[in-house]
């Protein structure tokens, strides 16, 4: 239990730190170039999401930061600007002063945006906004100072502009008391400030609903089954993974059957002639498919079979062809197995590599085993020495890896659904990492850790069941 | 007969453990072989630049001799200037007396507008003559595949290598930390203790948190400035926790905090450990890689790094936990060294050899997930040749067959060799394990 929650701590400092603003992902708005309306309502719409999504909280229970910074700075609504004021308090230090001059650019944008236009001041008014917005996101003295001289320029270019000059030259002044009253000093002394349980990591992982009863919340938390909402799509967390985890297991169960069919025999096969030039054919052939790449493996297949310019046998990438959809099961079926018969082989090689290579191990240590000796001494047929007193010993070893098979699930999923585009698990992770749908990350990042740890656990267990010899009671 | 069978004997027995280590390596032929094309493919990557440039070996050129690719090293050093005839010049049109190029005469960057996507058993315009032909033909910008894929060794080998020392680094020191001093051995006073935690907080402060604007600065300026601050960073880290250190040495002439308390070593290090290993290793790194503002190889060279050093970590601890209780350890503790000393000097000597496995096995994996990273375009800048992005043209250009196979052997081709010499390495320091 602490390893989950030091492993939900990890997640979390990996998304907040991610660059990208969830927000703005979602709202597909239009960038509105002037109506002081069209500005307030984007910013409202703005502000409501972010509500929603619950990034208006602080990040954590408290924070550690120089004494330059305020409490209170996350209540910044937009990213960006958040992170442009940030880096304006690193190097200024003093905060009462740029939160002064941010309030009046912001003032001075709307002040702006709600001018009555006409034929002559439509053009500088559109250019001031967009001016003003770079104010919001540059951090240069250089360059602030030139886009400050740019209004200006933009302001004497209409006379119905002119009454905002006084606005202008009060951002300016506001600006060189940030400079003057510059104290960078001020970042080397640290202060902790507390927020309370009332922070986006509370929220996300114990959830902000009443435990009992019914009451006013947004989110259960993750530790209560709600995983929350895809940024892309808004749909569930838990019906996303739902749909894609469907893929990957049934993959990965045809290729763990496939694994063990083949590779058991074959790895006895190889143990019982050791040395023959059939066991060092067979095992320098696992050996350079152990070592193969899947992603090259895969790349090659898709070239050379996969519909390109060479042999046209299989459809290079997807799960479905375009079938009617009143077709009956076993063209269903058909097209499916058709679909999957390169990602199988792609799936299947490694780990049947690696399984007959550990197999071989596991019936050679054991066929020099005492008791092997024993059963054909009392004249047990061959066959019956090795598929029945070696094989069932040398199945520990192999089952075992079994539990490590669920995390593998992910990871090994990620390159070989890109890149035959399979909508399962490690390619939903991997676009839900690209495009910062991080409520996805955290839950995949969550449930491999709570399945390794779980995998390990079962090793454990099994170890015990199928020897005897080890127990978890502590002897001293 | 019985004689000389006793001289070899004492002869082996003389033999100190390395010989001993060495010979059985040389008896495994493919771990030998695999050994000598690493070898071959570490010269390639030092000397990428002299087999695969646009400049000339050397060249005569307006009657002075020059050696344009020494000289654009020590440009690159700042030592150096071009003179301003060889400035910005297209090396390849330049008039010389005679002049030696390289056997690739092109820069990975370098783009033949009028060879694109050509294979190499394809008809190519070559006005120059065959010397400037594409040996493994060219990519959808031009671009030579053969230069880049020398130049992606170079890569190759920086990543390989300077990851598994960054992670063989920490998983020695942690491990041997976790191993040798277990939950009770390492004593401190509480005050230390306590003041070792506060300073360890600080010290990431001052040295990470305060600085973070200066590392992204760096970061975008070039990879030297950002190993730089890295450094600075890194120093300014450890003086805060030695300051910590120092503060806390008058505190403990109080009694109460100057008690000594065993400080659970092995259960930070092992939880650590199991953070870092509940998580796949390639989704771990992806999530890390996909919050870099800009690509850099650098960085990612450094998140390998800092999440794979749990393999060697458990490697030493396990070995240490074994170590520790030897007589010889004993022996030097009853002759009044130090702790740190004998960690350094005698426990951690003893426990490398399964560290060395590792470290092969890592650097193949390295070099893999690299490849891998830059296949599907995350992390490392798309202006860099790679293998794996000569292999992710091959996705988006379906005809090109070249793109596919040639550098996807040399990434199958280094990370066998390399797990051949892991192999090889296995079976020599433990012969019980020889099959």
């Amino acid at each position: 239990m602490p390893t989950l929650l030091a492993i939900s701590l990890l997640t979390f400092v990996i998304s907040s730190n991610a660059p990208g603003d969830p927000v703005e992902l979602m709202l597909t708005s239009q960038t509105s170039q002037g109506q002081a309306a069209n500005i307030l309502a984007t910013e409202k719409a703005y502000l409501e999401k972010r509500q929603e999504l619950g990034l208006d909280l602080p990040i954590f229970y408290f924070a550690l930061s120089s004494s330059s910074y305020p409490d209170t700075l996350y209540k910044v609504p937009k990213r960006l600007h958040r992170n442009n004021l940030d880096r304006l308090i690193y190097d200024y230090g003093d905060w009462k002063y740029i939160e002064k001059y941010y309030q009046d650019t912001k003032a001075f944008e709307l002040k702006a945006a709600g001018t009555e236009r006409d034929s002559l001041n439509a053009q500088p008014l559109v250019n001031i906004i967009s001016l003003v917005n770079d104010l919001y996101i540059n951090h240069d003295d250089e360059k602030i100072n030139f886009t400050l001289n740019k209004i200006g320029e933009n302001l004497s270019e209409a006379p119905s502009l002119a009454y905002l000059q006084s606005d202008l030259t009060n951002i300016k002044q506001n600006y060189a008391t940030v400079k003057s009253e510059a104290t960078p000093w001020k970042r080397y002394v640290p202060t902790i400030h507390f927020y309370g349980l009332n922070n986006q990591y509370h929220r996300w992982f114990f959830g902000d609903k009443p435990w009992f009863g019914s009451g006013e919340g947004k989110s259960g938390g993750f530790i209560r089954g709600d995983f929350g909402i895809s940024y892309k799509d808004q749909r569930p967390v838990a019906s996303v993974i739902g749909d894609a985890i469907r893929w990957t297991m049934l993959i990965s169960f045809l290729s763990i059957l496939l694994t063990y069919i083949v590779s058991i025999p074959l790895g006895v096969n190889s143990a019982v002639h050791k040395g023959s030039m059939q066991d060092q054919i067979i095992t320098t052939f696992l050996f350079i498919l152990y070592s193969l790449p899947s992603f090259w493996i895969a790349t090659l297949l898709i070239m050379f079979f996969g519909g390109g310019d060479y042999f046209d046998w299989f459809p290079p990438y997807g799960v479905h062809g375009d079938l009617p959809p009143d077709a009956s099961w076993w063209v269903q079926f058909k097209d499916l197995a058709w679909h999957l018969t390169l990602p199988l082989i792609c799936w299947t090689y490694g780990s049947f590599a690696y399984l007959s290579r550990q197999m071989r191990g596991g019936m050679l240590d054991v066929l020099g085993q005492d008791y092997i000796r024993t059963a054909r001494a009392k004249g047990l047929p061959e066959n019956k020495v090795i598929w029945k007193h070696a094989l069932r010993n040398s199945l520990l070893p192999v089952i075992t890896l079994f539990a490590s098979v669920f995390p593998l699930m992910i990871s090994g999923a990620i390159v070989l659904e890109i890149i035959f585009s399979i909508p399962g698990m490690g390619k939903m992770a991997f676009e839900a990492l690209v495009a910062r749908n991080y409520p996805i990350v955290f839950t995949v990042m969550m449930f491999s850790a709570i399945l390794t740890l779980v995998g390990y656990l079962v090793a454990d267990i099994l170890y015990a069941v199928v020897d005897p010899r080890i127990t978890f009671s502590s002897k001293k | 007969m019985s004689n000389s069978n006793t001289r070899e004997q004492v002869n082996q027995i003389n033999q100190s453990y390395w010989a001993y280590v060495k010979r059985q390596f040389a008896k495994n032929k493919r771990a030998v072989f695999a050994m000598y094309f690493i070898l071959a493919l570490a010269l390639v990557a030092i000397f990428a630049d002299f087999l695969a440039n646009d400049k000339p070996l050397v060249a005569k050129y307006q009657g002075k001799v020059i050696f344009p690719i020494l000289k654009s090293y020590a440009v690159d050093l700042g030592i150096a200037k071009w003179p301003p005839e060889l400035q910005n010049v297209q090396w390849k049109n330049l008039e010389y007396d005679f002049s030696v190029f390289p056997p690739i005469p092109y820069l990975p960057t370098y783009l033949d507008y009028t060879n694109v996507l050509k294979s190499p058993t394809e008809e190519q315009n070559l006005p120059n003559g065959w010397r400037w032909k594409h040996w493994l033909g060219t990519d959808n910008l031009g671009r030579d595949v053969m230069s880049g894929m020398i130049h992606a060794t170079r890569i190759a080998f920086a990543v390989g290598i300077i990851s598994m020392s960054i992670s063989s680094l920490i998983g020695i020191l942690f491990g041997a930390l976790a191993g040798f001093y277990g939950d009770e051995r390492l004593k401190v006073s509480r005050i230390r203790f306590i003041f070792n935690i506060i300073f360890f907080i600080l010290g990431g402060f001052y040295a990470f948190g305060v600085r973070s604007y200066t590392l992204s600065d760096a970061l975008a300026t070039s990879a030297v400035s950002l190993l730089i601050q890295l450094i600075i960073s890194l120093v300014i880290f450890a003086a805060v926790i030695f300051l910590g250190n120092l503060l806390a040495k008058p505190f403990e002439r109080i009694p109460f905090l100057g008690k000594k308390v065993p400080a659970p070593m092995d259960i930070m290090v092992s939880r650590l450990i199991e953070i870092l290993v509940s998580i796949p290793r390639l989704f771990l790194i992806i999530a890390i890689v996909a919050t870099m503002k800009s690509p850099s190889l650098v960085m990612v060279m450094l998140i390998i790094g800092l999440t794979s050093w749990t393999g060697i970590a458990r490697l030493i601890r396990a070995e240490l936990l074994k170590v520790r209780r030897l007589e010889y350890i004993e022996a030097a503790q009853s002759l009044g060294y130090s702790n740190w000393r004998i960690l350094l000097r005698h426990a951690i000597p003893n426990a490398l050899s399964p560290v060395l496995i590792a470290i092969a096995f890592g650097i193949a994996s390295a070099i893999l997930i690299e490849a891998f990273l830059s296949f599907i375009g995350v992390g490392v800048p798309a202006e860099v040749v790679t293998w794996g992005s000569l292999l992710n043209l091959a996705r988006t250009h379906s005809s090109a067959w070249w793109l596919a196979i040639f550098p996807g052997f040399a990434i199958f081709l280094t990370v066998t060799f390399f797990n051949l010499i892991g192999e090889g390495l296995t079976d020599a320091l433990d012969p019980r394990l020889k099959r």
